[in-house]
Parts: C-alpha cells; sequence; structure tokens
C-alpha cells in the first residue's frame, strides 16, 4: 500500500492561503480512538495539502473509520469551500453507492470528518496488471457507480469529480462515491456555473469549451470515460493539456458535426481543433459485447441532452443481459503489497503493513494475467492512436 | 397523518427526498418541543451565569434580572429582519437571505443570547450562509462593508456556529416550494365558473412577502415548506389554493388527509398573521438593556471571569502538551519510535490518545 492513493484522495483543489486566527475550541465527544497518532505514523495514512486522514475505529462499534482531519485555520475566508461543500452533501446523502459520512467534530482550528473506512479505489484496481477483470466484474463496478450517481442526481447534487480514484471500494466489495469536495447543488437550469470542474481525462466536451450552464450530464461523461478505461485498463481519452484533451476527445470519437451537436461552436471557448473521421467505438472494444457498446456510446454522446441519464443507464439492456454483475464480494481486489512489487514507482510504502491487514488475506478469487498486458502503463494512454487498435489489448 | 378511516396507502416505492433530509430528522419540532428546548436551554444559562456571579462576588446576582426564553426569542427576531436588509445591501439572492435565517433561528435551539449576541452570531450566519449555498464572498469584501466589523468578529464564531448547526448545512426553503406550487396550479383545470383566472408571476410576487414573514415565525421549525407556500398562496388566492389542495387529495383519495391539511394551512396563515412582523424596537431595547448585565461574563473579553477561565484553558492545555511530550519521549527512549504494538496500545492505558492535537503535524 502505498500514501499516494490517500494523498490524491486528499488533495484539494485549492492552494492553501496561510494566515492566521485565534482558534475556536469546543470539542463534541466523539467516541473514536486513534490509533498511536502521535508515537508513530501507523495511524496516519494519508497528507495533503490540505487534509490529513488518519485511521481510527469506532470505540463503542470496534467499527475501522477514517478521520479525515481539515486545516481550517490556514485559510483566510473561513471554513474553505471544500470542506463545506463535502461535509453539506455528505451529510445528507445517505446510500450504499455513497461514502458514508459517520460524523462531524471539530477541535480547535480542525474540522474533522469521520467517514467510512474503505481500503481500495477502482484506479488501484485498474493499474494492477495482476489482476484480471472478467466482463461481470465490469458491470457491477458499472452497476454500483450508476447506482450511487443516480441518487445524487435524484438528490439534485452533482458530483463533478468523478474518476476512478474517486470511486472506493470497501472491504466487501461495494463501490462509493467519495470525494464531494468539489459537488454542488443544482436546481433551476440557466443557473450559471463554473467550467472548471472534473479532472481533465474525464471532463465532457462542453465544459472544455467553457459551458457555464450544465446539469447531470457532465458525470455522465466521466463515467463513460471510466467505462472505458475498465475495459481498457489504461485511461481511454488522455489528454496532456485542456486543449489537447479537445483534440484527443475529437480524435477518438470523431470531430462533432453542428446536427450532433447543434451550437457546440457558439460556446465562450470554443476552437475548433481539427476534423478528425469518426470510427465505430467497438473498434477499440473488440471483446465488449454489443449492449456494453452501445451504452458506453450513450455516455459519451456530444450534446449533453441526448447523453443517457443515470435513472434511464440503470435500465439499459447491458445489465439485464448476461452475463449477470459479479456479486461485490467476488469482485477483484488489488494484489497485496509482497505481491507489488512496483511500488517504488510511486516511492512511497509507508504504513503499508497497518493498512492492508485486511487486504492481505489472500485472495482465492483473484485470476493472474495471463495476456502481455503489464507494459501498458500509464503513459502510454497519452500516445494512444485511435485509428489502429490499442497497445494494450481490452482485456474483457 | 393519515387516520384508520383511510384506506391503507400503498407503500410509497421510494421515501420522499424530503424524509431523507437532516432538516426533516433533525430540525423539526412541536409547538411544545420548541418551548420546551428553550426553556431548559435558558434555565440552564441562568443558573450557569448566575454561579459565575455567585464566585466573582457572593450576592452579585441577586438583583440582575435576567432573560426569560420569550424575550430572548424577541431579541433574536430583531436579528432575522436586519438579515434582509444586510442581503439587500450586498445584493445576496434570496437562497443566501433563507439560509442565513435558518441558519440564525437553528443556532438559538442550542444556544442562548446570554452567551452569545445575536448581532455577531448573524453576521456570522450570513457569511457561513454565502458560502453553503455557493454565493462566497470574500470576508475583506463582507466586513468592510459593514460598519464596525472586523474579520475576527465572523471568524471567531464560524465554528461554533457549524457546530451548533450539526454541521447540517442544507436548508429546504418554503420559496423554492412556493415556486414549484406556482408552476404546479398552471396545471389545473380552469374553474367552471367565470371566475378570473389569476396571474401567475402575479401570484409568486404576492405570495413571496407571506413567506418572508414566516421566516420571522418558528413555521419552518414545525411546519414543511410545502406547507408554509401554500398557506402563503391561500393568503393570496385562497379559492385556488383550496382548489389545488383538492386536486391533490382526488388523486390520494383521501379525505381525512385533506381535512387535515386544511387545518395546518389555516394554522400557518394565522402564525404568519399574527407574528410575521418585527417586533416592536422599544421593547428589545429594554430586552438588549437588561442583557447587557446579565449576559454571561466568561463570554466577555477582559472581564475577571473571562481572564480566569481563559487561564484555566490555558493550564488544562499545557497539561496536555506535557503529558503528550512525555509519552514521546518514553516512546523514544523505549528504542522504538512507533511505540508499542497496536495491541498494546488499545489495552492498555495509552489507547486513548489525544485526537485533538493539531500542533503535532501540521
Amino acid at each position: 500500500m502505498n500514501t499516494t492513493r490517500w494523498h490524491q484522495w486528499t488533495q484539494w483543489k485549492r492552494p492553501t492561503l496561510r494566515g492566521s486566527r485565534n482558534g475556536k475550541s469546543g470539542c463534541i465527544c466523539f467516541p473514536v480512538i486513534l490509533l498511536n497518532i502521535f508515537r508513530s505514523k501507523v495511524g496516519k495514512v494519508g497528507e495533503g495539502t490540505y487534509a490529513v486522514v488518519y485511521r481510527g475505529r469506532d470505540a463503542s462499534t470496534n467499527r475501522q473509520v477514517a478521520i479525515k482531519k481539515i486545516k481550517v485555520g490556514q485559510f483566510k475566508d473561513g471554513l474553505d469551500m471544500s470542506a463545506i461543500r463535502e461535509v453539506k452533501y455528505l451529510r445528507e446523502l445517505k446510500h450504499q453507492n455513497v461514502i458514508e459520512l459517520l460524523d462531524v467534530f471539530s477541535s480547535k482550528t480542525n474540522l474533522n470528518l469521520v467517514l467510512e473506512f474503505l481500503d481500495a479505489d477502482l484506479e488501484m484496481i485498474i493499474k494492477d496488471k495482476s489482476v484480471v477483470f472478467l466482463p461481470a466484474d465490469i458491470k457491477a463496478w458499472m452497476a454500483m457507480t450508476f447506482r450511487g450517481l443516480e441518487f445524487c442526481h435524484r438528490n439534485w447534487i452533482l458530483h463533478r469529480d468523478l474518476k476512478p480514484n474517486n470511486l472506493l471500494i470497501a472491504s466487501d466489495g461495494m463501490l462509493k462515491l467519495a470525494d464531494f469536495g468539489l459537488a454542488r447543488d443544482f436546481s433551476d437550469p440557466g443557473y450559471k456555473m463554473t467550467s472548471q470542474v472534473i479532472t481533465r481525462w474525464y471532463r465532457p466536451p462542453e465544459l472544455l469549451f467553457g459551458c457555464r450552464y450544465y446539469g447531470t450530464a457532465v458525470d455522465i461523461w466521466s463515467v463513460g470515460c471510466i467505462f472505458a478505461e475498465l475495459m481498457l485498463r489504461i485511461p481511454y481519452m488522455a489528454g496532456e493539456s485542456d486543449m489537447d484533451q479537445v483534440k484527443t476527445i475529437f480524435r477518438a470519437l470523431g470531430t462533432p458535426t453542428e446536427e450532433e451537436w447543434p451550437g457546440h461552436k457558439s460556446l465562450p471557448d470554443y476552437v475548433p481543433v481539427g476534423d478528425f473521421p469518426k470510427h465505430p467505438i467497438r473498434q477499440l472494444f473488440l471483446a465488449a459485447t454489443n449492449d456494453a457498446v452501445d451504452l458506453l456510446s450513450k455516455c459519451l454522446i456530444y450534446e449533453p441532452r441526448r447523453r443517457i441519464s443515470a435513472k434511464d443507464a440503470l435500465s439499459h439492456t447491458y445489465f439485464f443481459a448476461l452475463p449477470n454483475p459479479s456479486h461485490p464480494s467476488k469482485l477483484p481486489k488489488c494484489s497485496t503489497v509482497t505481491l507489488k512489487p512496483l511500488d517504488e514507482v510511486d516511492g512511497n510504502v509507508e504504513g503499508a503493513g497497518g493498512l492492508k491487514v485486511k487486504a492481505a488475506q489472500p485472495n482465492r478469487l483473484k485470476r493472474k494475467l495471463t495476456g502481455p498486458d503489464g507494459e501498458a502503463g500509464r503513459s502510454i494512454a497519452r500516445k494512444l492512436d485511435f485509428t489502429r487498435q490499442t497497445p494494450g489489448s481490452p482485456s474483457l | 397523518m393519515a387516520l384508520p378511516t383511510d384506506p391503507p396507502p400503498d407503500k410509497p416505492a421510494r421515501q420522499p427526498l424530503y424524509e431523507a433530509s437532516t432538516q426533516f430528522k433533525n430540525w423539526r419540532f412541536s409547538p411544545d418541543q420548541l418551548a420546551q428546548t428553550r426553556g431548559a436551554l435558558n434555565k440552564a444559562a441562568v443558573g450557569a451565569i448566575q454561579m459565575t456571579f455567585e464566585t466573582d462576588e457572593p450576592g452579585s446576582s441577586a438583583n440582575v434580572s435576567f432573560l426569560g426564553w420569550e424575550e430572548e426569542v424577541t431579541l433574536v427576531k430583531l436579528y432575522i429582519s436586519k438579515i434582509p436588509q444586510l442581503c439587500g445591501h450586498f445584493r445576496f439572492p434570496e437562497e443566501v437571505e433563507a439560509t442565513a435565517i435558518s441558519y440564525l433561528k437553528r443556532f438559538y435551539l442550542k444556544n442562548t443570547v446570554m452567551d452569545w449576541h445575536p448581532k455577531n452570531v448573524m453576521l456570522t450566519a450570513l457569511f457561513l450562509a454565502t458560502k453553503t449555498t455557493n454565493h462566497p464572498i470574500s470576508l475583506e469584501a463582507y466586513t468592510t462593508n459593514i460598519p464596525r466589523t472586523a474579520p475576527s468578529d465572523v471568524l471567531d464564531l464560524e465554528f461554533l456556529v457549524s457546530q451548533s448547526l450539526n454541521f447540517e448545512f442544507t436548508v429546504w426553503h418554503a420559496h423554492r416550494a412556493l415556486w414549484g406550487i406556482v408552476l404546479d396550479v398552471q396545471s389545473l383545470q380552469p374553474p367552471t365558473d367565470s371566475a378570473p383566472i389569476p396571474s401567475y408571476p402575479e401570484l409568486y410576487e404576492q405570495a413571496i412577502p407571506h413567506i418572508h414573514a414566516s421566516r420571522l415565525t418558528d413555521a419552518e421549525f414545525i411546519y414543511t415548506p410545502s406547507q408554509i407556500a401554500l398557506a402563503a398562496v391561500a393568503l393570496v388566492e385562497p379559492d385556488l389554493a383550496s382548489r389545488w389542495m383538492e386536486a391533490k387529495h382526488v388523486a390520494l383519495n383521501s379525505k381525512t388527509a385533506l381535512l387535515s391539511l386544511q387545518s395546518t394551512v389555516e394554522a400557518i396563515k394565522a402564525m404568519i398573521t399574527s407574528s410575521g412582523s418585527p417586533p416592536d424596537v422599544e421593547a428589545v431595547r429594554e430586552v438588549d438593556r437588561r442583557l447587557r448585565i446579565c449576559k454571561n461574563p466568561e463570554k466577555v473579553v477582559g472581564s475577571k471571569a473571562y481572564l480566569l477561565k481563559k487561564a484555566e484553558e490555558e493550564r488544562k492545555a499545557d497539561e496536555k502538551r506535557n503529558k503528550k511530550a512525555a509519552e514521546v519521549q518514553k516512546a523514544i527512549s523505549d528504542g522504538d519510535p512507533f511505540g508499542e504494538s497496536l495491541g498494546d496500545a488499545s489495552s492498555g492505558g495509552l489507547g486513548l490518545v489525544d485526537y485533538d492535537d493539531d500542533d503535532d503535524d501540521d
């Protein structure tokens, strides 16, 4: 286990502002015992510029929890927007596919979020080349993602930062949407919002063109990218800059025509990036079923209003056709630290022993990869040539 | 609300969104509960402040006339009525205004004005509301536009306010529900007689002042946003409101629910008309004058009790720091920088590690 994942989980979007203010105390008692925080680093599982995540357990139930300690005192405008958003939405959202906020308490100048403890994320699993995905596994992850997302959308909440490492995996295999630091509610159409949201590779074209009026379709695009990534085992459209991202999308899906996406040329930041021909999406996803390809292409429709909704996606034939989705407990898990010698890439294996206690159990269901996929690292994705088949052949 | 005479309602496939909200779960009360909560809070505060007075100088609390909870409510109400003025000044949207008012009211279900003066809490509640509703402005821009207010006045209370709100920042508002009803009544069949059909944009404009008035009352603690909105419509267009209610209940096929809703709407109408206006300024001035004498001296910067309390806190913090340093020292001298194994720690005396530390790893 490396701490990079936690780093990403706790990596908040704003640069920190150093400033001082007198702290407020007044601690709400919460029965959590942190495991040796200050005497060792075992309890500490990750640190970003903004928050530190500790592992602890609830003394009354013995349940493991993650405690995200947000440093508040350093912001000159008080409680930071990301923290407020995360607390605000997680307080309301209770769903099996959304990370559970168990409690919030404050201590001096810190805000502490007590979250359910989740030991892995989808990015770790995608990157772990020793794990093979079956089509049924991908279907299970997609179903859980759509369920969680449909719940958010039903509650008028946009996530705005969906990507594999914000989809956390519980020890029982359940997938949960996490990191609501960029989330916001929406209700009235015609309400201006920022287009600077969603991690680039998962950002829909309308946001890349600076669209300020949008809705649930932005999250659906991200889910489409994640779906493709699960099948390819590498990020599907990995642009190097925002401009390059547009180009990458057009190269993959063909430059949209005015009929396909009416009005896109009038978006604030529209710039023509060239005419790329359209290839049937199936060319790249050779092993995928027709249903899978159909759902994927409905998530990646250029015109946001025609993109499939989370609700409709859940009743798509893909989810009813065979194979049935894997039961969460049967889903592949990350291999253990000892089995994963590539960790030096991330450079940090601190806390490994303490953290992966659970995952270190031998996983009977793990399937060893036999294909020549091992070399397809993330960097290859950037050179993905959409006119040919990919180097890392789809393992679906 | 359904009575036994009703046909058993079909089990709803899903819980209504509103019923999953923290507002529904944690911020609904009966009028009696509200009175009890406020009474108990007030009593506890008076007791504690009396103690402080007596410790400071025995016999000194005898002649102090402490505020009753009704007087506290009146004072808070005055500051609720100031929020719309401030919002007008900043041109904040309605959502900010409504949210700030809810925060202020909720705060005083957990705190008393004798500890925290509503003037300051109001400023913090409004600033917090700008952030929780996605209309953030910089603290500097905020405070420079409010006379005699320093950034610390706002920030110092932000944590306390958030905590009193239980970090439940989402508020469901009656003005949103009103918008929904105004849209929905347009789908009603027009009445058979030749009654004039109301103009809908005007309906909203005429009903919204009643929503504003309802914010000065306890309505939002007792009723749902849509009930309040319906009452506001009923105050403007009673016939339209009853036709809409009936149409909705035809679908439900429930006479008792209709009757119960009608009496709820009447109760809200009465509440809005009777207590939906700002309090008499003279009366509040009198309350505020007495508050100056009976407020908690521990919260008055510079007072004897305040200094005592600070010193006590300082002493405790020192104690904690020393204890922690000693433990670290021990761990190092034990030779293992990671301390003993987890099992020992959690079963032994060291398990209760202070999570209140903000100076170790920042």
